[in-house]
């Protein structure tokens, strides 16, 4: 089992969250999605957020407009649908839970025999 | 200095050199691989070039600019390796996945596996299909090329049909793995197959290939959601209902495969033993050489029989391939349609053949031969047939022609083909004819064929010996040479056919034929245009007569008129007139006069 394959299961496990999270209050373009997700660490190439917004998109729930742009090809404007909001929401609290779970389970002291 | 290419990345233009160019393109391609269809390859690959332009226009200050491969080192390490893109379907599929990631038959197709071969790759191919071990299959191969060559036929046969599994997609479709990208990534890494040069050329079929497949594959899922959600009878009833086609069309195939096989195996056989028969002289052939009067070569003639009957078994053949494995190689139009070529020309050769054999026969000619019997009106004429121990005496009179040696050890043609015709002549002395006849292909050479029919007779002590057979020289051929022996007796003669004649004898008389097949062993007197036989047992005659006056019958006789009356029955003679009674019985003789 190698190490490099646990972490990147763990961190795209949660960036499905990531991505429907940052795109909670506003529309973004993939740029800025990413460097949200960068700024946080937790991209660390940009190549794996595109399968993932495909699919989130097809999956129903993103969507998406196109936006010319002054300095480059026309940029992909994603956004939450009614789906995606509802999701999210149920993905925030199954977030709390795991991250409460896991806090619990990692802090907590290994028993003394 | 170095090349530039100019490249329109997501509409906007690009000066990039060219290797730099060749980087992007195979990095691009590599990507591309790593997606199915399925998961929107197209949308992906857009959108990921859409942010490469993005991050060269961020690095380009003007547009006189030139992308190097500095700067697409950069891109490649802010988008990412390859494999980076890679999404493991496993922790986001919502559906458990095993029913299509074992090892099932049904996707496995037939390739050639020339990465393991001796010769063609189809044993291994075949290994692989089958799920055995390469080497039993190879076996079988030995075991049918001992099989008359069999083997080696069908082995090319598949060489040529079942296509090369040159993709690594196709590489692991031959194996019966399900074709993701993990699996080809295995592949690659596995050293089956590595990015070069060529990679555009690869990835394109890998990249075909694994849509293919991903279409295959996606048929198979919503399958396997419409079972397990919404399941409906009539889907069930179509389930069923295209599984025995299914089948039943495999079965088909089989069958198709196995008789047309067994067909071309047998026409090969019958090809070379002809065929090499013809040219190295097997003895026991020679009939077929001499039946053979249209003198067209023997090995043309099978060689174009064999086209007109493989070629149409050769194309069910194919199509029973093509039934039961689906991605069988086409033969190519080219093929087709010279084979059908073949095909039409083989059947005009034929016919051709036909008329020619036909026409050998267009002529039947006869030559006669005539020779005087001191034979008169007070002669008895005893006819004989004389057999040579050298000829099969046993068969029929109209059968075939057979080769056999005469006396002198020559090759000789013969036939029993001897017809006796018996005439009534007013010549005092006898006559005998011998025509003989045959077919040829004008009258010439009927005349020549019918003459050189070799036919002796020999008359000695009042008794003609005839041959029961007729010999040719072999060149003469099969062109119904035939002997007719006619008689010409003078009226009151008499004959004895000899039993031996009765083969050689018509069945009944007619006209111009006095003396039939019942005739023989007896002896028959010759009359005008007919024959009278005078030993044959008399037959017996009952009459009955039963007027008022007159009565015949077993009883006796009885005759009544107005002057008499006379009866002879069992108790003597009675005879009663006018005037004189007779009486003749037991008792004696009564006269009664009335004088």
């Amino acid at each position: 089992m190698k190490i490099e394959n646990t972490k990147a299961q763990m961190r795209k496990g949660v960036l499905e969250f990531c991505i429907l999270s940052v795109l909670k209050d506003d529309d973004a373009y993939v740029a800025e999605i990413l460097s949200t997700l960068k700024d946080a660490k937790l991209l660390v190439v940009e190549g794996t957020i595109y399968p993932l917004l495909t699919r989130l998109k097809n999956a129903g729930l993103l969507n998406y407009r196109w936006e010319e742009s002054t300095s480059g090809p026309p940029r992909k404007y994603y956004g939450l649908t009614e789906t995606g909001k509802l999701f999210l929401k149920e993905l925030d609290t199954t977030w709390s839970e795991l991250h409460n779970a896991v806090t619990i389970v990692t802090s907590q002291k290994t028993p003394k025999k | 200095m170095n090349k530039t290419v100019n490249i329109n990345l997501a509409g906007i233009f690009f000066h990039i050199d060219e290797d730099a160019y060749l980087k992007l393109q195979r990095y691009l391609e590599a990507i591309k691989r790593s997606f199915t269809d399925t998961q929107g390859r197209s949308e992906i690959i857009a959108d990921i070039e859409a942010r490469i332009a993005e991050l060269f226009n961020e690095r380009v200050q003007n547009d006189k600019q030139v992308i190097r491969i500095t700067e697409v080192d950069e891109v490649i390490s802010v988008m990412g390796q390859p494999e980076d893109y890679l999404v493991d379907d496993e922790i986001f599929e919502d559906e458990p996945q095993a029913s299509y990631r074992t090892k099932s038959a049904t996707s496995r197709k037939l390739f050639r596996d020339t990465d393991n071969s001796y010769v063609g790759g189809v044993s291994s191919g075949l290994s692989h299909y089958f799920g055995v071990d390469a080497i039993w299959i190879r076996l079988a191969w030995i075991l049918l090329i001992f099989g008359a060559g069999t083997g080696i036929l069908l082995y090319i046969l598949l060489w040529i049909l079942v296509p090369e599994a040159k993709t690594t997609a196709e590489k692991i479709m031959m194996t019966g793995e399900p074709v993701n990208i993990s699996n080809i990534e295995k592949k690659i890494k596995d050293g089956f197959e590595t990015v070069t040069e060529t990679v555009g050329d690869v990835a394109k079929n890998v990249s075909d290939s694994v849509s293919n497949a991903a279409k295959n594959i996606d048929v198979k899922k919503t399958g396997n959601s419409i079972k397990s959600s919404s399941r409906s009878f009539f889907e069930t009833i179509g389930d069923i209902i295209m599984f025995f086609f299914k089948v039943f069309s495999k079965f088909i195939g089989v069958l198709l495969i196995i008789t047309s096989a067994a067909t071309l195996i047998a026409l090969i056989v019958a090809l070379f033993s002809v065929g090499i028969a013809d040219v190295i002289h097997i003895p026991g052939l020679d009939l077929v050489e001499i039946a053979n009067t249209g003198e067209t070569p023997i090995w043309l003639v099978s060689l174009c029989a064999f086209f007109a009957v493989g070629i149409p078994f050769f194309f069910l053949f194919y199509l029973g391939l093509k039934i039961l494995i689906n991605n069988l190689k086409s033969i190519g139009n080219l093929a087709k349609f010279s084979l059908l070529g073949l095909w039409i020309i083989s059947i005009i050769a034929l016919i051709i053949f036909g008329v020619r054999q036909a026409s050998e026969h267009a002529y039947e000619e006869s030559y006669t031969e005539k020779t005087e019997l001191p034979i008169t009106a007070k002669d008895t004429l005893t006819i004989k047939m004389v057999n040579n121990d050298n000829f099969n005496s046993d068969y029929g009179r109209h059968d075939n022609f057979k080769l056999a040696y005469n006396d002198n050890g020559d090759k000789v043609l013969y036939s029993a083909d001897i017809d006796i015709i018996v005439k009534s002549t007013t010549d005092s002395l006898a006559r005998v004819a011998i025509r003989k006849k045959a077919d040829g292909r004008d009258y010439d050479s009927a005349i020549e064929r019918a003459k050189n029919i070799n036919y002796n007779f020999d008359f000695k002590n009042n008794t003609l010996l005839l041959d029961s057979y007729l010999t040719t020289h072999p060149d003469n051929k099969f062109s119904d040479q035939e002997v007719d022996v006619v008689l010409y007796l003078p009226e009151s003669a008499v004959t004895y056919f000899n039993n031996s004649a009765k083969g050689h004898l018509d069945y009944r008389t007619y006209d111009g034929n006095i003396i039939s097949r019942d005739d023989t062993n007896h002896y028959m007197k010759i009359m005008f245009e007919d024959a009278e036989c005078l030993d044959c047992p008399e037959e017996n005659i009952k009459i009955k007569v039963n007027t008022p006056s007159v009565k015949i019958n077993d009883d006796g006789i009885e005759i009544h008129s107005n002057e008499g009356h006379l009866k002879i029955d069992k108790n003597g003679i009675k005879a009663e007139s006018e005037d004189v009674n007779l009486n003749i019985n037991a008792e004696g003789v009564e006269i009664d006069a009335e004088d």
